[in-house]
């Protein structure tokens, strides 16, 4: 990274802050840290920050209402803190237009892992994407539509193309089930998890080495799925 | 009756309709009788008239039975006593004849009929005897007010054809449903005795019976009933009884539920109890140790590696106590009820493949093997509940076996349930048996260094159950446990092909 990446932590809880922006500052990273929403929106404006980290239990604002403002004017990459008790208020904050999540309690490990990859992608964005995507023994060739594993050509639905395009081209992030099939089906079908299952199981069947135990298509329960290149 | 024309002729039509036969079948009697005048005996004739009057008595009663013997003496006067067809009768033996068939005539008519309505009398008791009988025995299966007041119901609807029949406790006096006023309520249950034609409209009648209970509380029936059954005795007497025994059914109901309650209250504060011996010893050592860990690592004597290793205790020892509230968590939502299943028709493989890869990620030196046919059918659940019951059972299975013993996951189709076995090969079950662990705060191994309250079975079976399923304990041949989550198949519904977004 050539320059220090700015990142924006909005959470409410003291010690939680401290050893985050003490870990992020350790890496190398300037952070900017507040502890209320309206705080956030403030510094997310003046400081026009890398990566936001958002706590989705803030006193003063809802974290989905927040992300959905800030979606609204920025495309920088966000990443949710949740408690394990709000499965749906993470997974309604990640439809919001967040990136992807942390449960409480978190390892540094999984925070830096996260941070990195979010800050890796939005740098990618800003840049000229690669047409060609590998992972595994496969290959995706975005411009022949063409995808091969162990150098032999696969044969992929024009659904199975989409959805692996989709997952691939996002990875190390959690897409939600009504994100994927709002992508793929359109808006009639954001409630058919069912339909989006099929095909992950298809996709895997044609991808995976072990379709049970996937290493590239993966569950995320409750929520979504995640590509691991 | 389609020969009514006019309603107010009904009534005396009914009245006089048994007199028709009687006078019918005397003078049928007398037609039939009339050409053996000569081969048959007077007297014989006699007793064949007092036959029709018994036979007219038992079947119409006492009043057409007076109406044939007096038909009959008459014709048997008129038409077979000499002189013939003439009243006037010449010798005195006829004389006596015919006044004797006359009073005994009357005489039989009477006692048949009297026979008759009391025979009549006690088949309505018996009716109402089996009905009462019927009524009880219903009751005794009653578990809640509403469902004896529906008994009753029924009972009274039959029986008296009554209708609005209700049971107002005496809670709900201040506000009862029309056209009953509290002030009413309060008169009927301070008098004792049931109320009857409070006045309901011109043929309903209005009946309010006192259910009074021990302890002050009461009841009270309310029913409309038609206006006739309302003047009987027999009503009366028929809905105390009634009242009695729905009475007694009110207060078993109510003392069941009493007991239910008492029950609960015991068993939440065992629970209780348990729950704070559980957390003051499983959450006081993790947190003592942490305590003990940085206050050392405060002093910054160690060596560094010590000072690693150290670290690295007190993350553990984090995890878990968050694995703890975690149980502790869903053990309250599941307890609490307040449970919702978020369930959707999913493969089972997706689960599996995703706690696998968890366990696999926190416990990376222990081999996990899975056995998993492919073509399942998919399954209706709640997968980050299922997930939990799966990482539950991985999580018993890799702490009570030993660490170079490897960790089974077997999957397989049992008739119409889908079942996945975490089997290892630790010690197996305990002698009793394995139901035992499925207790709260239960543990294998009563005390331990192996951390762990003995929630997690409770909760996978907790969870498991609100699926329809269920969580088995077994031995393996050969050594080792299995523990089984089982849940039903189900059909799936069919997939529609969905339209690609353009």
């Amino acid at each position: 990274m050539s320059e220090t990446a700015n990142i924006l932590l909005v959470e409410d809880d003291r010690q939680i802050r401290e050893f985050v922006a003490a870990t992020l500052e350790g890496e190398g990273y300037a952070v900017i840290e507040t502890g209320t929403a309206a705080q956030g929106a403030v510094e997310a404006g003046a400081h026009k920050p890398d990566l936001l980290i958002l706590d989705l239990g803030l006193p003063d604002r809802d974290g989905v209402d927040f992300i959905r403002d800030y979606r609204a004017w920025s495309r920088v990459p966000v990443l949710i803190l949740s408690a394990r008790s709000q499965e749906a208020h993470k997974v309604a904050a990640l439809d919001a237009g967040g990136d992807d999540y942390l449960t409480k309690p978190f390892g540094v490990s999984e925070l830096l892992a996260r941070v990195r990859a979010l800050l890796r992608r939005s740098q990618q964005e800003r840049g000229q994407a690669d047409p060609l995507i590998r992972f595994g023994d496969c290959q995706i060739d975005c411009v022949r539509r063409q995808v091969s594993r162990g150098g032999e050509p696969l044969h992929l639905t024009q659904i199975e193309y989409r959805l692996l395009i989709l997952l691939a081209s996002n990875p190390g992030r959690v897409l939600t089930h009504r994100q994927l099939l709002l992508q793929i089906w359109g808006g009639q079908a954001v409630e058919n998890h069912q339909y989006l299952r099929v095909y992950v199981g298809h996709l895997r069947q044609k991808i995976e080495d072990n379709p049970a135990q996937p290493r590239h298509l993966l569950t995320e329960i409750g929520v979504g799925y995640r590509f691991q290149p | 009756m389609a020969a009514c024309m006019s309603p107010g002729w009904c009534p005396i039509a009914v009245t006089l309709r048994p007199f028709l036969p009687a006078l019918l079948l005397s003078a049928g009697l007398t037609l039939l009788m009339l050409p053996l005048q000569t081969d048959i005996d007077l007297s014989n004739t006699a007793l064949l008239y007092v036959l029709l009057v018994v036979v007219i008595g038992s079947r119409y009663g006492r009043g057409p039975a007076i109406a044939a013997a007096l038909a009959s003496a008459l014709l048997y006067a008129h038409v077979f006593v000499p002189p013939l067809f003439s009243l006037a009768i010449t010798e005195l033996q006829y004389l006596l004849a015919a006044g004797v068939m006359l009073v005994v005539a009357l005489l039989v008519g009477h006692l048949t009929a009297s026979l008759k309505a009391h025979a009549e009398q006690v088949q309505a008791r018996e009716a109402q005897a089996r009905a009462l009988y019927d009524l009880a025995r219903h009751l005794t299966a009653a578990q809640t007010p509403a469902e004896v007041e529906g008994i009753t119901r029924h009972f009274l609807e039959t029986v008296l054809q009554a209708r609005e029949v209700r049971i107002v406790p005496q809670s709900a006096f201040a506000e009862p449903p029309a056209p009953l006023t509290p002030a009413l309520l309060q008169a009927v249950l301070a008098a004792r005795h049931p109320l009857l034609s409070a006045g309901a409209g011109p043929d309903r009648s209005l009946v309010l019976v006192p259910l009074l209970a021990a302890a002050g509380r009461g009841y009270l029936l309310a029913c409309e009933i038609p206006g006739a059954a309302a003047g009987a005795g027999a009503t009366r007497e028929l809905l105390e009884t009634a009242s009695s025994v729905v009475l007694v059914a009110l207060e078993r109901t109510y003392f069941a539920e009493v007991a239910r309650e008492t029950e609960m209250r015991r068993s939440t504060e065992s629970l209780r109890n348990s729950i704070l011996s559980a957390l003051s010893h499983d959450l006081r050592t993790p947190l003592t140790v942490m305590v003990g860990l940085a206050d050392t690592l405060g002093l910054g004597k160690a060596s560094p590696e010590r000072q690693k290793s150290m670290l690295a205790a007190l993350r553990n020892q984090a995890l878990s106590i968050n694995q703890l509230v975690t149980n502790l968590l869903d053990m309250a939502r599941l307890r609490s009820g307040g449970i919702e299943l978020n369930e959707d028709w999913q493969p089972i493989e997706e689960v599996i493949g995703a706690t696998l890869q968890q366990v696999r990620s926190h416990w990376k030196d222990r081999e996990v093997t899975l056995d998993i046919p492919a073509g399942l059918p998919p399954l209706r659940f709640d997968a980050v509940l299922v997930e939990r019951v799966l990482w539950n059972l991985m999580e018993n299975a890799i702490k009570y076996s030993p660490a170079d013993t490897p960790v089974e996951l077997v999957v397989r189709r049992v008739g119409e349930w889908l079942d996945v076995m975490v089997c290892d090969w630790g010690p197996g079950l305990p002698a009793e048996g394995g139901e035992e662990l499925f207790g709260m705060f239960r543990r294998g191994q009563t005390e331990s260094s192996i951390p762990g309250v003995g929630l997690g079975l409770a909760i996978a079976r907790g969870i498991a159950e609100a699926h329809g399923g269920q969580v088995l304990a077994e031995n393996r041949l050969g050594g080792g446990a299995c523990f089984r989550l089982r849940l039903p198949i189900g059909n799936p519904p069919a997939l529609e092909e969905l339209e690609e977004a353009t």
